[in-house]
């Protein structure tokens, strides 16, 4: 099973610690050596604000992704329980972006600096890769002041429907056969 | 090599400890430490607003050279000319006019409590005034104000990590979310444990979202709340009387002026049913240990100290002093402004709050310092412009004003005013780390190291001394602020000199009986020493909630009840100014933003010319979409902003984060005063919004604006762009 960090609203504060972390992580502490215009700012997940919730939203690494599935270049994959853009393939097509259910994914300039054949920006898909390769996992996890973002694993998972089954056993066993 | 430097960070009253990572004699990261009140977690600015230190040039530019205005221009010149320019224009204006023609600021920021010491030192012997305050004029005085009068001490009764362990907590004006996010986690981990949470505050504010009930009150209406929960917990018997008879005076006038404040009288004014006081009131009184935590949604109005002494009362009236996680917690805002206030960079006192016109005080310091000390209470920074602008004899205006560490040409109200007066001053000394606007007025700039480039103490929003120091080597012609007001001291002719902060800090402790017991080796030892701390030995290890067993820091011991008539803000909407402006804070930006315009990461994520808040009825009402340019008129002035709709504001109403200099929000805000604490009303005055139908005209102001000042700030290179 693919992991996935979940953000729980009733810890999260909306300060947004976890969207310049998840920049930081990705684009490494060489962007507080250079010009404020030379490097992109482009956060994998984003707070969302309403009356009554405030909580991260990040894509779910679904099972049968959506963006996967859709992508006609083959530029998103399942690797390591996790689902990734293969930015150098990714042609810009915008498909992914309008599959996605979550809105977990946007176009971005290319972060590796790599340009078109004319010179211009290349834009590509972005979207929360669990930080994979970084050390410490999930930056956004690491940095947010109130814990208010978990990584779920297939353990996690398992323990917690294995938890419920056993609490509505308790509960079934309470309704007398009718 | 790189190395780390355990600090503590220079953001909110919070107090974070946290390590700087240095290479090469730059810093390259910050991680955080297991302080007191942050146990290893830091916010977006703790993280990521250290980067300001290597002068990334995104609003103003690093000051690293002494400057003297010459024929109308700013010329760079040498350390000497500059001490003996200041000391000289200092020495004429004072012989010519008197010691009290001159004013001088304390700094609630980088700075620390050492030089804020030796500016109000400077002040008083030196000068020879009392004209001296800081920024806490405009955010926290009403609650030094205020529970000096209830309580006999003006600081957080609470300490920060309290909170969690209350059983109920009253938030009212006060958005922790955004202004110390690391005392919302405290508010979160209360809720966690399974404490009521009961906020009053017009906006649904993060706190709001997760609180048991939300009193979506009014602006301007707190003392009606306030007045009408002391009424109902009176009526309905929850009265602690017996901590009441054996610890305050005043009740039973209280209980007079109260009684005409049921839910039903108050219904009106506050915009909230009867019911919902009354439920809040009994929640309140009944929990077994409840604490109240204020922000500047209770100070920033011109009827401020009352609502702080009526807030201070209804812990009174339900016995809520004398254990932990209980009381009050006026939070205060910046990282030292709590220290400022320590250290006696206020008109009225000296260190450790003893008065100035306390004969046995003054002259306690008349011999220590070897000279005369003025008895009267000097002017508080926000009659400046009153001051320079409407007094007419020559010898009772101010004619200098040395402003250290501050931007009044950003952070005051009314900002025209500000600027006219800082005009019309004869001589306006800046000492600071950044170009600001308020430099652009000044005639001598003085420059000094910042945070992370000096040692010395901090004091924390709860009363904790903790220990800053020097990570990095400042770059450029710089000094340190207390050797800069030595030196200027000096060549006036009172000789001060100091080895190191530690000998400053010395000198304070043996002058200041409440924090005489907080030495720098015990700081060391403990990491955090929270005053009072009275005695030198490791037994007394300072204090972490104040009014222990009821015991009120007044001479008699007893706390005093306090109570009034509700009063109007002082300016309503009407027909041409229809909706009400509140000023509010950004959650990754501080103060005018002189260092977190300057982080790279802090600005990529918000940045000029700011927001303002309104309900999406009113949005559709004027035809505004979510980041469309808008222009926002006051009777003071006009800013340009953009628009962002939210569920959670109510109709009429709007707010606008006042760390933005092109979306200025004090143009507008209006400086109607408290009379007591003569801070500014900048929750409340009225304006109206103008839709602006060329928005592609509107987007290059704004971008013109922000190159225009980029380059009055003296950045060279405008190539970098800005991203708005």
């Amino acid at each position: 099973m693919n992991y996935f960090v979940k953000g729980n609203p009733d810890l999260c504060i909306g300060c947004r610690t976890c969207m310049i972390g998840c920049v930081v992580a990705h684009e490494g502490v060489k962007i507080f050596q250079m010009k404020p215009g030379e490097y992109v700012f482009n956060p994998k997940l984003d707070i969302i604000k309403t009356a009554t919730i405030t909580m991260p939203v990040q894509c779910k690494h679904c099972e049968n992704p959506a963006c996967m599935n859709v992508c006609a270049v083959g530029a998103i994959q399942m690797i390591d329980n996790a689902v990734m853009v293969l930015q150098d393939k990714c042609i810009g097509c915008k498909t992914c972006m309008i599959a996605c259910p979550y809105g977990a994914i946007n176009m971005v300039v290319s972060s590796d600096g790599k340009k078109q054949l004319d010179g211009s920006e290349r834009v590509v898909a972005n979207k929360c890769d669990l930080c994979t390769g970084i050390d410490g996992g999930p930056a956004c996890i690491r940095v947010c002041p109130t814990a208010a973002l978990k990584l779920v694993t297939e353990e996690d998972v398992e323990t917690s429907v294995s938890n419920k089954r056993t609490a509505a056993a308790i509960s079934l066993a309470q309704v007398k056969e009718y | 090599m790189g190395k780390q430097v355990l600090t503590t960070c220079p953001y909110c009253g919070s107090g974070c400890q946290l390590y700087l990572n240095v290479e090469n004699g730059k810093i390259v990261s910050s991680t955080p430490a297991n302080g007191r009140t942050n146990e290893g977690n830091l916010c977006l600015k703790g993280h990521y607003g250290w980067d300001y230190l290597n002068d990334p040039q995104i609003l103003t530019k690093r000051l690293t050279k002494p400057q003297i205005r010459k024929n109308g221009v700013l010329e760079e010149v040498e350390w000497d000319e500059a001490i003996n320019y200041t000391a000289k224009r200092l020495n004429e204006i004072k012989e010519k006019y008197g010691p009290d023609s001159i004013m001088g600021t304390g700094c609630a920021r980088g700075s620390g409590n050492e030089a804020n010491f030796v500016m109000q030192k400077f002040m008083r012997a030196a000068v020879g005034t009392n004209n001296i305050d800081h920024c806490a004029r405009v955010c926290h005085a009403p609650s030094v104000a205020g529970l000096q009068y209830s309580l006999g001490s003006g600081a957080m009764s609470i300490s920060i990590p309290e909170i969690e362990d209350t059983k109920l907590l009253f938030v009212i004006g006060y958005n922790p979310a955004e202004s110390h996010p690391i005392v919302a986690r405290r508010i979160v981990k209360a809720k966690q444990k399974g404490a009521k949470i009961i906020v009053a505050d017009p906006r649904i504010t993060e706190t709001a979202r997760i609180s048991d009930m939300h009193l979506q009150l009014k602006g301007g209406s707190n003392l009606a709340l306030v007045q009408a929960m002391g009424n109902v917990i009176i009526a309905e018997g929850m009265v602690d009387q017996k901590f009441v008879d054996d610890h305050t005076l005043g009740y039973e006038e209280y209980k007079k002026t109260v009684e005409k404040y049921t839910p039903e009288y108050v219904e009106s004014i506050c915009h909230l049913p009867a019911e919902t006081i009354r439920q809040a009131a009994r929640e309140y009184a009944k929990a077994e240990r409840a604490a109240i935590l204020w922000g500047m949604g209770v100070c920033q109005f011109g009827q401020a100290v009352d609502v702080v002494k009526g807030l201070a009362s209804l812990a009174l009236l339900t016995g809520n002093f004398g254990g932990p996680s209980m009381g009050v917690g006026p939070v205060r805002g910046q990282n030292n402004v709590q220290g400022g206030c320590d250290m006696g960079a206020l008109p009225n006192c000296y260190s450790g709050y003893q008065n100035v016109t306390d004969d046995a005080a003054r002259e306690k310091f008349e011999k220590a310092w070897g000279v005369k000390l003025p008895k009267e209470n000097g002017i508080p920074l926000t009659q400046v412009p009153h001051h320079v602008l409407d007094v007419k004899d020559e010898k009772k205006k101010l004619h200098a004003y040395y402003i250290f560490g501050e931007d009044p040409g950003q952070s005051d109200p009314d900002l025209n005013e500000m600027r006219e007066a800082l005009d019309k001053l004869d001589f306006v000394v800046m000492q600071d780390i950044y170009m600001n606007k308020t430099g652009l007025k000044a005639d001598v700039i003085l420059p000094a190291t910042a945070w992370g480039e000096h040692d010395g103490v901090y004091s924390s929003a709860d009363r904790g001394f903790q220990r800053i120091r020097k990570a990095v080597e400042p770059k450029g012609d710089l000094k340190t602020d207390w050797e800069i007001i030595c030196l200027v001291s000096t060549a006036m002719g009172y000789p001060m000199s100091y080895k190191n902060t530690k000998e400053i800090w010395d000198e304070m402790r043996s002058l200041t009986p409440s924090f005489f017991g907080a030495t720098y080796e015990k700081i060391e030892e403990l990491g955090c020493v929270q005053w009072p701390c009275r005695d030198e030995s490791m037994e007394d290890k300072g204090t972490p909630y104040l009014h222990k067993g009821g015991i009120f820091a007044h001479p008699n011991g007893k706390a005093n009840f306090f109570a009034t008539e509700w009063r109007a803000p002082g300016e309503i909407e009407d027909v041409e100014y229809p909706y009400t402006l509140s000023t509010v804070r950004e959650v990754g930006h501080y103060s005018v933003r002189t260092m977190t315009g300057n982080c790279r990461t802090l600005t990529n994520l918000e940045d000029e010319p700011g927001w303002i808040q309104m309900s999406p009825e009113d949005c559709e009402k004027l035809n505004l979409k979510q980041g469309e340019l808008i222009r926002v008129n006051s009777r003071r002035g006009s800013v340009m902003t953009r628009v962002m709709p939210t569920e959670r504001v109510k109709t009429g109403a709007t707010y606008m984060t006042y760390q933005w200099w092109i979306g200025a929000c004090n143009e507008l805000t209006v400086p109607y005063l408290d009379p007591v604490s003569n801070t500014p009303e900048s929750k409340y005055c009225a304006i109206n919004l103008e839709k602006i139908d060329d928005q592609a005209w509107a987007e290059k102001q704004v971008k013109d604006s922000y190159e225009s000042i980029r380059k009055n700030m003296g950045i060279d290179a405008a190539e970098k762009g800005c991203r708005i």
